[in-house]
C-alpha cells in the first residue's frame, strides 16, 4: 500500500527534492565562500588580501600568522583554562537549568507563572556592571576560576527554551502513567524526562558551551592574574599586538611596516584557532537532531 | 501578588486525573507539601538568580541619582527624572530612536523567519551526508568575531577590491555599499542573517527531531505531499518555540547589537547608524557620565519590557502560549 | 506586582548590607607586605602598547625595582582599559600604582576623589627627580596640578618628538614622470592631482590605476592625524594636536573651525577634487589597515600620489618610500597673503598627563614613592623610552648615549622600541640636556618634518595654540563639554563626509551652522574661553 503511494508521488517528490537541493546548494555557497576566504586569508600576504587580490586561492603563502599564534606560550594556558571553565561551567549550567525548566513546565505547579515572571524580569532589569562587580568581589570570586562558573549559571533564555521544549514534547499522559506506577517527580525527571529530551539538552548544552567558550568579558573585568585568563583574552592580546597600525603611528611612534605584511593573517588565523575545537564537538551533538531520536529512546 | 490570590489562578487543566486534584482549590500554599520535590528542583536556580541578578538591582537607582563616588552608588543626590528628561530633550533623541527601531525591526522581520525556513529546508534533505555538511557549514559563521566579521564585510564589499563589489559593478551597479546611507540597514541585517541564521536554526532542528516519526508515516499513508507534510507536521511542531522566541525578540526592540554597529559606522552612514547603544557608549564610557548612561539604559529597558508584556499578552490571547 | 518588587528590593538591600559586613579583613594588616629579603611588595597595573613584551622581562625595570627595594606584581592591560577601569575605580579596588598614558584621567580624579594620593607634598622629600622636572619645565607642573591644587598623577616629557604628527607626502617620481613641479597652493595641487588621474603617472601602462589623493579614515568620534584638515593651515588656522573636535585658538580667542567660513572653503575644495575622482572612492569607508595597504602599491609600482602620514617608510613600505617626499604646507592660491600654518602637535607628542598614580590606600607608600622617583631619574627615563642600556642603548662612556638599531634585522626601530620597553606609555623626564643620538626612525622623521618647520616656527605659540593639555576643567564643565561635543561631532562628521562626496555645502551651510549651535557649541566656546583666559593670566 505504502509502496504504491510512494511510487505515485515520485515525480512531485523528485521535483521537491531538486528544489530543496538547489536551495541548499545556494545557501551552502553563500555561507561557505566567506568561510573559505577566512581560511585562505589566514595564509596569504595581508597587503594582497586587503587590496582584493586574494579571491580564490592563497597568494603570498606563509604560515607566519599561525607561527606567531602558537609561538606564544600563553595560548596553551588559555586553552587549558577555557576547556576547564567550559566543561565545568556547562555542567553547572545544566545542573541548575534542567531541573528548573522541568519544574516550570509542570502545569500543576502553582507558582510557575510567578516564578517565570521573576526569571524573565532579570532578562531586562539589572543593576549594571558596578553593583555586580562589587557583589562578586564581596563573594571573593574575583580573580578566581569560579567567577567563570558560578555567577549567572542560569541563563533565562536557555531556561525558557528548555521549558518550552519540555512542555511540548513530554506528553501529559506520560507523567500520569508514571505517577500511576508510583513514580515521584525526581524519578520521572531523571528516568523519563531527561532521556526523552536529548535534543534540547544538546541544544542548550551547546548554547552554554559556546557561551563559555566565547566569554571574554568575564576575564576582562574580573581577572587580574594572567595565568587564569581564558583563550579569548589571550587571542585578543595576540591579535592586538599585530594590529598596531591603527594606532601605532597615531600615538606618536612609527610602529613600522614589519608586521604589516602579516597583520591580517593573525586576525583570520585567530578565528580558526579558536573555532576548531568547537567544530569538533558539533558532530557529537548533531546526532541528537536526527528525526525520531526521542521516540527511539523511549521505546528502548 | 498574583500567585497568592486563589481567585486569579485558573482551575487546572481538566485532563489531570482527579487523584491529584485536591478538593479545595489548589494554591501555592496547600500544594507546597505535595510539590516539595518540584520546589527542591527549582531552588538552586532561584538562589542563583536572586544572588547574581536581584541583589545588584539596587544599582538601578543610579539612574535617578547624581553619581557621587564618595557617597557610594546609593548615596548620591536624588535628581529624579533629570537624566531621563535630558535624554528625551537631547539633540539626538529623535534620530537615535528612529535609527534604533528601524534597525531592530528590520532585524526581526527578516532575521526571525530565516532560521525557521533554513531548519525546515535542512530537515527535508534526504541525503544524510549532504545534510550533515550543510548543517555544520551554516552554523560556523556564528563563531566569527565581530571585528573579523566587519573586516570581512569591508574586504568583500569594497567597490574596488571586493568580490561582492566586483559582482555589483559587473552587473552595472556602481555603488559603494559601505558608503551608502540606504545600504547600511540591508547590509547590517543581511550579514546578521548570514552569520546567525544557521546557529539559530539549531533550536528548530531540535524541535523537529522530536516529531514522532509515526506522524510522517501516517501523513504518507494519507497521501500528503512533501509540502503538505511540512505544513501539517513540521510546522506545528515548532510553533511553540517560534512564538516564544518571537515574544523574546520583540522584547529586544530597542536593543541593537552594539559592537557590530559601532564597527560598521563611518561618517557617511552616521545619520542612520547612530543608535542608542552607540550613543550611550560615546557619552557613557568616553566621558564618564554614569548616571546619564544608567538612565538611558533604564529607559531602553522599560520600553523593551513593555513590548514584551504586550507581545506576551497577545500571544496568550490568541495561541495560549506565553512566557508565564 | 508592586509588592513583589518591594519585597525583592528589601531582600536585595539587606543582602547588600550583610555582604558589606565582611569587609574588615583588609584592615588587619596595617603594614605593607614584605618579601623574605626585605623588599616591599607592591601591585601595579600598566596599560601598555599591544606590542610591548612582558614587563617582567625588561632588564632596566628589574634594576629599578632592585634599587628602589621593591618587588612589583604587574598586571598588564593592552585593551579595553576603559571598561575595566570603570569597575576598578567605582569599587575602589585599585592597585598601588597605575602606569600608562592618561590611564587615570583628570575627569577621573574629579569624579573619584580620595582614591589617589596627593603627591604635591612629597616632592621635596621623596620625589627629588620629579621636582627637577617641575623646576626645569614648569609647564609639566601645570599639567599635573588639578583645580584643587593637588597633584594626583605625574606627567611625562619626552622632548625628541617633532612639532607635528602629520606630514603630507607627494610622489616625486610621478611628478618627474609627468614633468610637473611640486604644488605650492591648492590650485596647483588640483592641477597635479588631475594629471595624476589622467596620465599614466606610475608608468605601468594603465592610466586608471592611480589614486591621486588619499587620507586616513575619519572615524565617527572626531578628526585625527593624517587627515586633510591640515589644509586649514593654508587659511591661517593652526590646529592643535589635530583639533579632534574642531577647536583652535586664534589671536587669543577660542574658536571652532566647524562653523568657520574657511572650513567651508576647504570642504568645497575637497569636493571639487572628489567629484573629479581625484580622491580615493573608499576614503570614508576603508579602515586604517586598508589605507596603509593601498599605499604600498604593487611591488615597485606606486598607487597613491598625494597623502598624509607619520614617516615615509611607515606609510609606503621600504620599497616605495624613496619615491616620496615631504611637501611643504600649501597656500590657498598663488596670490593669497595669509601666513601659512600647519597642525601644531608638539604638546601632544611630547607631554603626557597622568602617566603614573599612587593609590591612597597603598600600604607601602614610601617604597612606592621611591620607585616612582627612580623612573624620573635621567638615565632611567631614557631607558623607559628606548629600552635597556646595553641591548637598546649604548653608553658611549663620555656622558653621551646612542640608541642602537634593532637586534632583529627584520624589525624597524619603531617596532623594536615598542616591543622592548614601556616606550611612550611610560612616565619619564627626558631633559633637554641629555646627549642622546637617536635611532634612524626618529632621525628620518626629523628630516621629513623640515619642510614644515617654517610654517610651524611662524606659529604664535602664545595666542594661536590652544593649550588643551594644560587646562583643567571642573566636573560640571567637563561633562557639559564632552556631551555637547558628542552631539556636535555626530552632526559635523556626517555633514563633512557628505559634502565631500556629494557636495551641497553652499546650500546647506547656513542651516548647518544653526544646527551646530543647537548642539551647544556656543556654550562650549564660552566655557573654553573662560578657562583659556584664566590659564593665560597665570
Amino acid at each position: 500500500m505504502s509502496l504504491l503511494s510512494k511510487k505515485g508521488k515520485s515525480t512531485s517528490d523528485l521535483i521537491f527534492d531538486i528544489i530543496i537541493f538547489v536551495l541548499c546548494a545556494f545557501v551552502f555557497l553563500i555561507v561557505a565562500y566567506p568561510l573559505y576566504f577566512v581560511i585562505i586569508a589566514s595564509v596569504s600576504d595581508s597587503t594582497l588580501v586587503s587590496t582584493g587580490q586574494v579571491t580564490l586561492y592563497p597568494k603570498g603563502f606563509s604560515l607566519f600568522g599561525y607561527k606567531e599564534i602558537f609561538n606564544d606560550s600563553r595560548i596553551w594556558v588559555g586553552y587549558k583554562n577555557t576547556i576547564i571553565y567550559t566543561v565545568l561551567g556547562t555542567a553547572v549550567n545544566l545542573l541548575f537549568t534542567l531541573p528548573a525548566a522541568y519544574v516550570l513546565s509542570r502545569p500543576e505547579f502553582k507558582a510557575r507563572r510567578a516564578l517565570m515572571f521573576i526569571f524573565v524580569f532579570t532578562m531586562f532589569f539589572n543593576g549594571g556592571l558596578i553593583p555586580t562587580y562589587l557583589l562578586i568581589k564581596e563573594l571573593g570570586l574575583t580573580n578566581s576560576m569560579w567567577v567563570f562558573i558560578l555567577p549567572f549559571s542560569v541563563n533565562v533564555f536557555n531556561l525558557i527554551i528548555t521549558r518550552t521544549f519540555f512542555e511540548t514534547s513530554l506528553p501529559k499522559e506520560l507523567f500520569e502513567a508514571a505517577q500511576m506506577d508510583g513514580c515521584s517527580h525526581f524519578q520521572f525527571f531523571g528516568k523519563i524526562a531527561l532521556p526523552l529530551s536529548k535534543a534540547v539538552i544538546s541544544v542548550v548544552g551547546l548554547y552554554y558551551l559556546v557561551g563559555h567558550w566565547n566569554d571574554f568579558f568575564t576575564g576582562l573585568i574580573y581577572i587580574r592574574d594572567y595565568s587564569l585568563q581564558p583563550l579569548q583574552i589571550v587571542l585578543r592580546d595576540i591579535l592586538l599586538a599585530n594590529q598596531v597600525f591603527a594606532e601605532g603611528a597615531g600615538s606618536g611612534g612609527a610602529a613600522g611596516g614589519y608586521a604589516q605584511k602579516y597583520a591580517d593573517q593573525i586576525k583570520y588565523g585567530v578565528i580558526i584557532v579558536s573555532t576548531l575545537p568547537i567544530l569538533l564537538v558539533y558532530p557529537f551533538i548533531q546526532k541528537y537532531f536526527e528525526k525520531g531520536v526521542m521516540i527511539g529512546s523511549v521505546k528502548g | 501578588m498574583a500567585f497568592l490570590n486563589p481567585q486569579t489562578t485558573k482551575p487546572i487543566d481538566g485532563s489531570i486525573p482527579s487523584a491529584i486534584v485536591p478538593k479545595k482549590k489548589a494554591t501555592v500554599f496547600n500544594t507546597f507539601k505535595r510539590d516539595y520535590q518540584l520546589w527542591l528542583m527549582i531552588l538552586p536556580a532561584i538562589i542563583v538568580i536572586i544572588i547574581f541578578n536581584y541583589i545588584p538591582m539596587y544599582g538601578i537607582q543610579l539612574a535617578f541619582r547624581e553619581y557621587d563616588f564618595t557617597k557610594g552608588l546609593t548615596g548620591g543626590e536624588w535628581v529624579g527624572l533629570k537624566y531621563f528628561k535630558q535624554f528625551i530633550d537631547s539633540f539626538m533623541f529623535a534620530d537615535l530612536m528612529t535609527n534604533t527601531v528601524v534597525i531592530s525591526l528590520a532585524t526581526i522581520i527578516l532575521g526571525f523567519p530565516a532560521p525557521i525556513i533554513l531548519a525546515l529546508i535542512i530537515n527535508q534533505v534526504v541525503w544524510k551526508k549532504w545534510k550533515k555538511t550543510i548543517q555544520t557549514t551554516v552554523y560556523l559563521p556564528h563563531f566569527i568575531s565581530m571585528v573579523v566579521m566587519v573586516g570581512l564585510l569591508n574586504v568583500l564589499l569594497s567597490p574596488n577590491s571586493g568580490v561582492v563589489g566586483h559582482i555589483a559593478s559587473s552587473l552595472g551597479f556602481d555603488v559603494n555599499l559601505l558608503a551608502s546611507e540606504k545600504a547600511f540597514v540591508p547590509v547590517y541585517v543581511l550579514s546578521d542573517i548570514w552569520q546567525h541564521a544557521g546557529w539559530n536554526s539549531i533550536i528548530y532542528l531540535a524541535a523537529l527531531a522530536s516529531v514522532d516519526p509515526e506522524l510522517y508515516d501516517s501523513a504518507k499513508i494519507d497521501g500528503a505531499s512533501r509540502w503538505q507534510t511540512i505544513r501539517y507536521v513540521d510546522l506545528p511542531a515548532i510553533v511553540p518555540t517560534m512564538i516564544i522566541l518571537f515574544i523574546l525578540s520583540m522584547g529586544n526592540i530597542l536593543n541593537t547589537g552594539f559592537e557590530k554597529i559601532f564597527l560598521m559606522q563611518n561618517p557617511l552612514n552616521l545619520p542612520v547608524s547612530e543608535v542608542i547603544a552607540t550613543y550611550v557608549y560615546k557619552i557613557g564610557i568616553i566621558s564618564n557620565q554614569f548616571s546619564y548612561s544608567a538612565a538611558i539604559g533604564l529607559f531602553n529597558t522599560l520600553i523593551n519590557f513593555a513590548f514584551l508584556l504586550a507581545m506576551n499578552y497577545i500571544a496568550k490571547r490568541f495561541s495560549n502560549i506565553s512566557l508565564w | 506586582m508592586k509588592k513583589v518588587v518591594n519585597g525583592i528590593l528589601a531582600l536585595s538591600l539587606s543582602a547588600g548590607v550583610l555582604a558589606g559586613c565582611s569587609d574588615d579583613e583588609a584592615g588587619t594588616e596595617e603594614k605593607g607586605e614584605v618579601t623574605k629579603d626585605g623588599k616591599a611588595k607592591l601591585t601595579a597595573l600598566i596599560t601598555k602598547h599591544p606590542l610591548t613584551q612582558d614587563v617582567n622581562k625588561m632588564e632596566w625595570l628589574q634594576e629599578v625595582e632592585e634599587r628602589a627595594g621593591v618587588e612589583i606584581k604587574w598586571e598588564e592591560v593592552t585593551a579595553d582599559w576603559d571598561q575595566k577601569k570603570g569597575a576598578l575605580l567605582t569599587s575602589g579596588d585599585v592597585p598601588d600604582l597605575i602606569i600608562g598614558p592618561n590611564a587615570i584621567t583628570d575627569a577621573d580624579h574629579v569624579q573619584f576623589p580620595g582614591l589617589f594620593e596627593d603627591l604635591s607634598d612629597d616632592l621635596d622629600k621623596s620625589l627629588p627627580n620629579v621636582k627637577v622636572m617641575f623646576d626645569e619645565k614648569p609647564e609639566t607642573k601645570e599639567i599635573a596640578t588639578q583645580l584643587d591644587g593637588n597633584i594626583y598623577g605625574l606627567p611625562k616629557y619626552q622632548r625628541f618628538w617633532p612639532a607635528t604628527a602629520t606630514r603630507q607626502f607627494i610622489n616625486q617620481q610621478w611628478l618627474e614622470n609627468l614633468g610637473l613641479k611640486a604644488p605650492t597652493n591648492w590650485d596647483e595641487l588640483y592641477t597635479v592631482l588631475k594629471a595624476f588621474k589622467e596620465e599614466d603617472a606610475n608608468g605601468n601602462g594603465d592610466k586608471s590605476d592611480e589614486i591621486p589623493m588619499d587620507f586616513s579614515p575619519t572615524g565617527t568620534v572626531g578628526f585625527g592625524f593624517f587627515q586633510p584638515t591640515v589644509l586649514l593651515g593654508s587659511t591661517g588656522i593652526t590646529l592643535t594636536d589635530a583639533s579632534g573636535a574642531g577647536y583652535f585658538a586664534e589671536d587669543g580667542k577660542v574658536k571652532n573651525f566647524l562653523t568657520d567660513e574657511r572650513y567651508k572653503e576647504m570642504v568645497a575644495f575637497l569636493h571639487k577634487c572628489y567629484k573629479e575622482g581625484l580622491i580615493s572612492k573608499e576614503v570614508f569607508t576603508q579602515d586604517y589597515t586598508k589605507y596603509q595597504s593601498v599605499a604600498r602599491g604593487k611591488d615597485d609600482v606606486a598607487k597613491v600620489g598625494y597623502t598624509y602620514g607619520w614617516e615615509v617608510t611607515d606609510r609606503f613600505g621600504n620599497t616605495l618610500a624613496p619615491q616620496y617626499m615631504s611637501l611643504a604646507p600649501l597656500k590657498v592660491s598663488a596670490n593669497s597673503t595669509e601666513q601659512v600654518s600647519w597642525s601644531y602637535d608638539f604638546n601632544g607628542l611630547n607631554y603626557g598627563a597622568n602617566m603614573v598614580t599612587l593609590s591612597s590606600q597603598s600600604k607601602n607608600k614610601e617604597a612606592a614613592l621611591k620607585f616612582i622617583n627612580e623612573l624620573y631619574d635621567p638615565e632611567v627615563s631614557m631607558q623607559v623610552l628606548f629600552g635597556s642600556l646595553g641591548t637598546n642603548i649604548e653608553d658611549k662612556g663620555d656622558g653621551s648615549y646612542k640608541v642602537l638599531p634593532p637586534a632583529d634585522e627584520k624589525m624597524d626601530p619603531g617596532t623594536w622600541k615598542w616591543t622592548s620597553t614601556f616606550a611612550d606609555n611610560g612616565p619619564m623626564y627626558i631633559s633637554d640636556d641629555l646627549k642622546l643620538e637617536l635611532g634612524t626612525d626618529m632621525q628620518s622623521v626629523g628630516k621629513q618634518t623640515e619642510p614644515f618647520m617654517p610654517a610651524l616656527d611662524a606659529v604664535d605659540k602664545e595666542n594661536d595654540v590652544l593649550p588643551s593639555m594644560f587646562i583643567k576643567y571642573s566636573k560640571e564643565d567637563n561633562s557639559k563639554l564632552s556631551l555637547n561635543n558628542t552631539n556636535l561631532m555626530t552632526l559635523a562628521l556626517s555633514k563633512y563626509s557628505q559634502w565631500i562626496t556629494k557636495g551641497g555645502i553652499e546650500k546647506e551651510w547656513d542651516a548647518y551652522v544653526k544646527q551646530a549651535e543647537k548642539t551647544g557649541l556656543p556654550e562650549n566656546l564660552e566655557i573654553m574661553q573662560k578657562y583659556y583666559d584664566e590659564y593665560k593670566q597665570k
